[in-house]
């Protein structure tokens, strides 16, 4: 098949897609697509291979198979920001989040300090997410939630047709969750890039997402949320709880999504 | 071979210290002043990838390189830094390409150039009589042709930090994040190990395998007390480096002191280490 059939729709096209570990397929035969403008959410049990997966579309794991990311205008390789689930670092390192935001872009070293021109793109993309007062900060000294507004407006700094993001609201309190929440959603309408999330937090993928993949090492559906994430196929992928959250239940109202920002649009 | 007599002349009138009006002491100084900024630079990166080891085994390797040059029956100033660049370049395409972890990659090459070069070391007893060299450094028997070297270099990773610093510190933070958002890691992680293995053997010839180590991590580590940015802790890695290598310099050459010139940087670097430990204590109280 051509790869613009392949593709037609699609900013990633996996076929056929296997990881193999110490002889342990970690992902088995995997074909999905991720739809062009989509926020696409990757939900699935521990182990169930959720980091590999996106780990083999970022090519950091060797795998077989074919995974295809293609962007608009084709011709150039696609730009992905990528939001990692725990960003490990050395948090004694001195280095402040401007430092943090220009080093990927800006030649100059930063012991002559930051050009003009980058520093002023860093400082809009940080009042995008809202973290404009943490410029002068230390890395190391960032709380949990601001971190990852830092990532991600690292990760945004990029312009990416697509934003990869490994479970965003690990170690987030409920207000973190959703202020996240909403920046994520007010900056891809905002930009119109594609946003593929792992996630666990089924309500607020059944609420927000446009496409859900269900993984177990293999693709157990994919499609719609609310076709997908259906009490009889969380529980076959999870086990018993799932049942729990019913997505046919709330085909027109959000009184049944337990997501912080939805918990809001509730009591206003 | 360019003349570079202006340069030590000017060094006995800047410097007018009775040590310093003798051409090896020039030497040795001038020599310093180019491997000092090269080990401080060096260093704050050898802390952001945690390569202390790294370096170490390195360090180690010149042993090695000198075992080879017995064997060869070539000079040892040339097997050294050949032979330091393909450790280098071999633990980081071992590191890269295999699923054991850092150290034990780098412990296995260790151990390997270590046993090497007593192995041909062992044949020849009078090579063994140079062992105190490699052990203590000689910085005062530099030759022009280790100076026109380390000029050489010096321009090279001049030109590779201004290039590299930022994406190299962006690696040492996350390579995986680093790679995704478009930085060439693997170009930049052998680049830095084969310039870091050269430095690492260069500064063997001024402070001895066992302190090598010592003149990358202390300046970077008592940068990284008194800066508050990346770019600050860069300039305070410079000025620690270079201080302790010209005040070490002179000190071991008083006659008060007439220690060795190695320990005697090492020593003065680690004062700062100690000031800076105290300065950084200081300020965290403060701060609430």
């Amino acid at each position: 098949m051509s790869l613009s059939a392949l593709t037609k729709g699609a900013i990633v096209h996996l076929q056929d897609v296997t990881v193999n570990f110490g002889g342990v397929n970690i992902l088995d035969h995997v074909s999905a697509s991720v739809p062009k403008g989509s926020y696409t959410a990757i939900v699935g049990p521990n182990g169930a291979g959720k980091t590999t997966l996106l780990l083999a579309i970022l090519q950091k794991v060797p795998y077989t198979g074919r995974i295809l990311v293609t962007c608009e205008p084709p011709g150039r390789p696609a730009r992905i920001g990528y939001v990692p689930q725990r960003f490990q670092f050395d948090r004694g390192t001195p280095l402040t989040v401007m430092e943090f935001m220009v080093m990927g872009r800006q030649r100059l070293p930063l012991w002559f300090g930051h050009q003009r021109f980058y520093r002023e793109k860093a400082r809009d993309i940080l009042r995008a997410v809202k973290a404009e007062a943490l410029e002068s900060r230390r890395l190391g000294a960032l709380s949990g939630g601001e971190m990852q507004r830092v990532l991600l407006a690292l990760a945004l700094q990029q312009e990416p047709d697509l934003l990869v993001l490994d479970e965003p609201s690990t170690g987030l309190d409920l207000q973190g969750e959703h202020i996240y929440c909403e920046l994520l959603d007010g900056l891809r309408t905002q930009h119109g890039f594609t946003q593929l999330t792992v996630s666990h937090d089924l309500a607020t993928v059944t609420h927000h997402a446009t496409h859900v993949i269900c993984l177990n090492r293999r693709v157990a559906a994919e499609g719609a949320p609310r076709s997908v994430l259906t009490s009889e196929a969380l529980t076959a992928i999870f086990g018993l709880h799932m049942g729990l959250v019913d997505s046919r239940a709330m085909p027109d109202g959000k009184s049944n999504c337990t997501a912080p920002c939805c918990a809001r649009d509730e009591h206003a | 071979m360019p003349d570079l007599t202006f340069v030590y002349d000017f060094i006995s009138v800047i410097l007018p210290f009775d040590c310093m009006q003798v051409r090896f002491m020039q030497k040795a100084l001038f020599g310093l002043i180019l491997l000092a900024p090269m080990t401080a630079a060096m260093g704050v990166q050898v802390i952001n990838f945690r390569m202390a080891f790294f370096s170490d085994a390195v360090s180690h390797s010149a042993f090695a390189g000198a075992a080879m040059a017995l064997i060869f029956s070539t000079n040892p100033h040339w097997t050294m830094p050949v032979f330091g660049l393909m450790v280098g370049l071999g633990i980081m395409a071992m590191q890269r390409g295999s699923a054991l972890s850092s150290d034990t990659i780098i412990g296995v090459f260790f151990s390997a150039v270590i046993a090497f070069g007593l192995a041909v070391v062992s044949r020849d007893r009078s090579a063994a009589r140079n062992l105190q060299n490699f052990l203590y450094g000689d910085i005062l028997t530099i030759t022009d042709m280790d100076i026109n070297c380390l000029v050489a270099l010096f321009v090279i990773l001049i030109l590779f930090q201004t290039w590299g610093y930022n994406r190299m510190i962006y690696i040492g933070l996350n390579a995986t994040l680093a790679e995704t958002h478009q930085v060439r890691v693997a170009a930049y992680q052998y680049a830095f190990a084969g310039l870091l293995s050269l430095v690492v053997i260069f500064a063997v010839y001024a402070v001895g395998v066992l302190l090598v180590t010592a003149m990358l991590i202390v300046p970077a580590a008592a940068a990284r007390n008194l800066a508050r940015s990346s770019g600050g802790m860069f300039w305070w890695a410079l000025l620690a480096a270079v201080f302790s290598a010209v005040g070490g310099l002179i000190v071991s050459a008083q006659e008060w002191a007439r220690t060795a010139s190695g320990a005697t940087i090492i020593l003065i670097a680690s004062l700062w280490f100690v000031v800076s430990a105290g300065i950084s204590h200081f300020q965290n109280r403060r701060t609430p």
